[in-house]
């Protein structure tokens, strides 16, 4: 067998992976994503068989709405708060989980990760009746402490009400990110540790130096990922607890394309922000990617 | 042409599969049946004779019903087109029904194959958005002389007429249901406490609650057509002389309509409960079912919803409640009880495959017969006029009944505002009850749209 036809057998090899995975690629992912660009310069209700070019109509309306502004506003809110608490928490109980020998840590961690085989769905209708303001387990809790019975308007503060979205998201989410980081920390070798301790180094300083530094790989996943997922996927928790409400304050581009998609219709306009969840998510994954290029490992 | 649609049906469906949806709940599990088969050829010629008594013509080929299935339940739509199979053997009636049907049948609205016939009501559908996109076929020459199967001319036993756009007839209301205020009669006896029927006498009760410790007013702050329907459009109304025409042209997107003292007046009826601190503070945050359930635990003594409450709770609700229940709490005293109608409307589509089968159903389904069916089998009356008093129907609904055919009442008809217009309303209601705009800044907010949309 000569070189060339082995060149030949093995390049033929290599595309039957890769050609699957690219038509599989194109018809559902970069199809759809072109097919809304396209619906993106039309005025179309969704339901109409008929459409009107209007060319970046929808795009420079779009800079003009004031709810586009705040729904952007509520997503980078929801971004930097989830990756935060998450990442905060997250690496809290990764770390206490397996420095400390904690005998009941692997109950501990199913414990931690039981949210994360529930429904997002069914997580927002667990903290709807957490925050209900007559039967709600929170203000239930706060009643304990004072005299009369309390009964905050959890989900009503108009301007505020994208605070009280946090912790469901938080909550939700702390679990799958201390596995990874928990795999990650015990993939560090315990002659590490034991050299450092040994120099005098204690628990903090080892988590500084040598913890955090190691696991930073899986930490900047994690930060990329907690941002993908909720640019994109904020609209269900968002969908399920306040629908965007009150009048609009918890409104974030998912929630605010399905509102003027199917229930205004104005299906090119939702697929302009659409379009923009794209490239918004490819803006901020770049920048993110760059300011996390360094390697704590050569700085620590 | 056909490949662009086929390409923006796909689209559609594929951006449907990835979005969760959560509807209005409904009890039945019923999924939607659609199907894209070939039709057989359906008959030759449309007639408006009725087809279940004229046996000169008969109806064959398919016939594909498309309703969703929500608070009024399937019930009537299984009774009502098993008959008008038997009437029609030879017709091959398909149904495509559920609580998701109308997301699922989007797609072959979009594609140029829907369904003949339509039963708009729940989310996704709105007339006026079918009218507008060419989705329905114009029903006015035929409504003008079309009988039903007992040879009674329609258009004489609709109670609420059809609703016109630009002049002409798409859709025929088959509900007439009603917004209104109601309240627990037992509680209220209990209490001692006098059943509203003024807007003077529900502040002064109201009073009465509060210092009873009871909150005496909730609405479902999470969907404001709930307050918009049932407070706050009568209120327009009442404030307006009566004259129900100012919605309408609010609905025509008339700007002076909205800047009318009445609107004003309306709006300031919610600012006074609110300022008295009547209305539950739980009310902005809350879905339909949450206040829903608050009112039948008797921790708030009134509520604004629709006809259907007592059938969409009937588990839930306790025993001894005693629903009352008056359409308007909002007219000054001495005043005419408003009733906004909450209708849900049947259609022909535009592109049906079979229209004189959909027209033989339409006078099929607006018989007499078919008002005490449709009161006794969904809970809410029907729009066809007929006595239902001997029927067994539920009281309240029987009740409302007697509102509606009342001269005294002011009925106000099917009217349909623009999507946008309509969501501003609601933002901007919810924003005044808590105190975040005035009256005069609500009127601002939704003129703002008006004149957007109206460009």
């Amino acid at each position: 067998m000569n070189s060339g036809t082995v060149k030949w057998q093995r390049n033929i090899f290599i595309a039957s992976f890769i050609i699957p995975t690219l038509l599989f690629f194109g018809v559902f992912t970069i199809y759809p994503v072109v097919q809304s660009l396209y619906y993106s310069f039309f005025d179309w209700s969704g339901m109409s068989e008929t459409k009107t070019f209007v060319g970046f109509d929808n795009f420079k309306e779009m800079f003009h709405d004031p709810i586009v502004w705040r729904a952007i506003g509520n997503d980078y809110f929801l971004v930097a708060g989830k990756v935060i608490g998450i990442m905060l928490l997250a690496t809290f109980f990764a770390v206490a989980l397996t420095r400390f020998g904690f005998k009941l840590a692997g109950f501990f961690r199913s414990i931690f990760f039981i949210p994360n085989v529930i429904s997002v769905v069914v997580i927002g209708v667990l903290w709807n009746f957490i925050y209900n303001p007559q039967i709600g387990f929170l203000n239930a809790f706060l009643s304990l402490f004072t005299s009369e019975k309390v009964s905050i308007t959890w989900l009503g503060f108009s301007d505020h009400t994208i605070w009280m979205l946090l912790p469901p998201a938080i909550w939700a989410g702390i679990g799958f990110y201390m596995i990874l980081l928990i795999a990650a920390i015990q993939s560090i070798p315990a002659s590490y540790f034991e050299a450092a301790s040994i120099e005098g180094a204690g628990e903090w300083k080892q988590f500084w130096s040598i913890t955090l530094p190691l696991v930073w790989e899986q930490m900047k996943v994690s930060i990329l990922n907690i941002m993908m997922t909720t640019l994109n996927g904020s609209f269900v928790i968002v969908w399920i607890m306040t629908e965007g409400g009150p009048d609009n304050s918890t409104q974030v581009m998912g929630s605010y394309l399905y509102q003027m998609a199917f229930r205004q219709f104005h299906f090119g306009y939702g697929a302009s922000i659409g379009f923009i969840i794209l490239v918004l998510s490819l803006i901020t994954t770049i920048v993110l990617q760059r300011l996390m290029r360094h390697d704590p490992v050569e700085m620590s | 042409m056909i490949m662009k649609k086929k390409i923006a049906a796909l689209g559609i469906a594929v951006i449907l599969a990835a979005v969760s949806l959560v509807g209005c709940g409904s009890n039945s599990n019923n999924g939607g049946a659609a199907t894209n088969a070939p039709t057989k050829e359906p008959a030759a010629e449309a007639t408006d004779a009725p087809a279940a008594t004229d046996t000169t013509v008969k109806l064959t080929g398919d016939f594909e019903i498309q309703y969703f299935v929500g608070g009024y339940g399937d019930k009537w739509w299984k009774k009502v087109i098993a008959d008008f199979q038997a009437a029609n053997p030879e017709l091959n009636i398909k149904e495509s029904a559920g609580p998701k049907i109308n997301d699922q049948n989007r797609p072959r609205w979009i594609g140029g194959n829907p369904p003949d016939f339509v039963y708009i009501d729940g989310p996704v559908l709105n007339d006026r958005q079918m009218v507008e996109d060419g989705q329905l076929e114009d029903l006015t020459d035929w409504l003008k002389d079309a009988k039903n199967v007992d040879g009674d001319l329609i258009s004489d036993i609709l109670a609420q007429p059809a609703q016109q756009f630009d002049g002409k007839v798409y859709n025929i209301p088959l509900v007439l249901n009603s917004w209104g205020v109601f309240w627990n009669k037992a509680l209220f006896k209990e209490k001692g406490w006098a059943e509203p029927t003024d807007f003077p006498s529900f502040l002064a009760v109201s009073e009465k609650i509060k210092a009873d410790g009871i909150t005496p007013f909730i609405h479902t702050g999470k969907y404001p057509y709930y307050i918009n329907g049932s407070f706050l459009y009568p209120a327009i109304v009442s404030a307006n002389n009566n004259d129900f025409s100012i919605l309408q042209d609010m609905a025509a997107n008339k700007v002076e309509a909205f800047e009318s003292p009445a609107v004003l007046a309306a709006l300031n009826k919610i600012v006074e409960m609110r300022d008295k601190d009547y209305i539950d503070k739980a009310s902005i945050q809350i879905n339909h079912t949450d206040s829903q359930m608050l009112f039948l635990q008797n921790k708030d003594a009134f509520i604004v919803n629709g006809l259907w409450l007592p059938n969409e709770m009937a588990k839930d609700v306790p025993a001894g409640f005693d629903f009352g229940f008056i359409p308007s709490i909002t007219q000054e005293a001495g005043g005419k009880v408003v009733a906004n109608t909450s209708t849900a409307t049947v259609a022909i589509a535009k592109k049906a495959k079979n229209k004189e089968a959909a027209k033989a159903f339409l006078q099929f389904i607006f018989s007499k017969d078919q008002a005490s069916q449709w009161a006794e089998l969904s809970g809410a009356p029907s729009n066809i006029k007929g006595d239902i008093s001997s029927s067994n129907a539920p009281s309240h609904v029987k009740d409302a009944a007697k509102y509606l055919t009342d001269p005294n009442t002011v009925v106000i008809p099917t009217i349909t505002y623009n999507a946008d217009v309509d969501k501003a309303m609601m933002d901007a209601t919810d924003a005044l009850t808590i105190s975040k705009i005035t009256p005069e800044e609500w009127v601002k907010r939704v003129t703002d749209v008006v004149k957007k949309v109206s460009k």
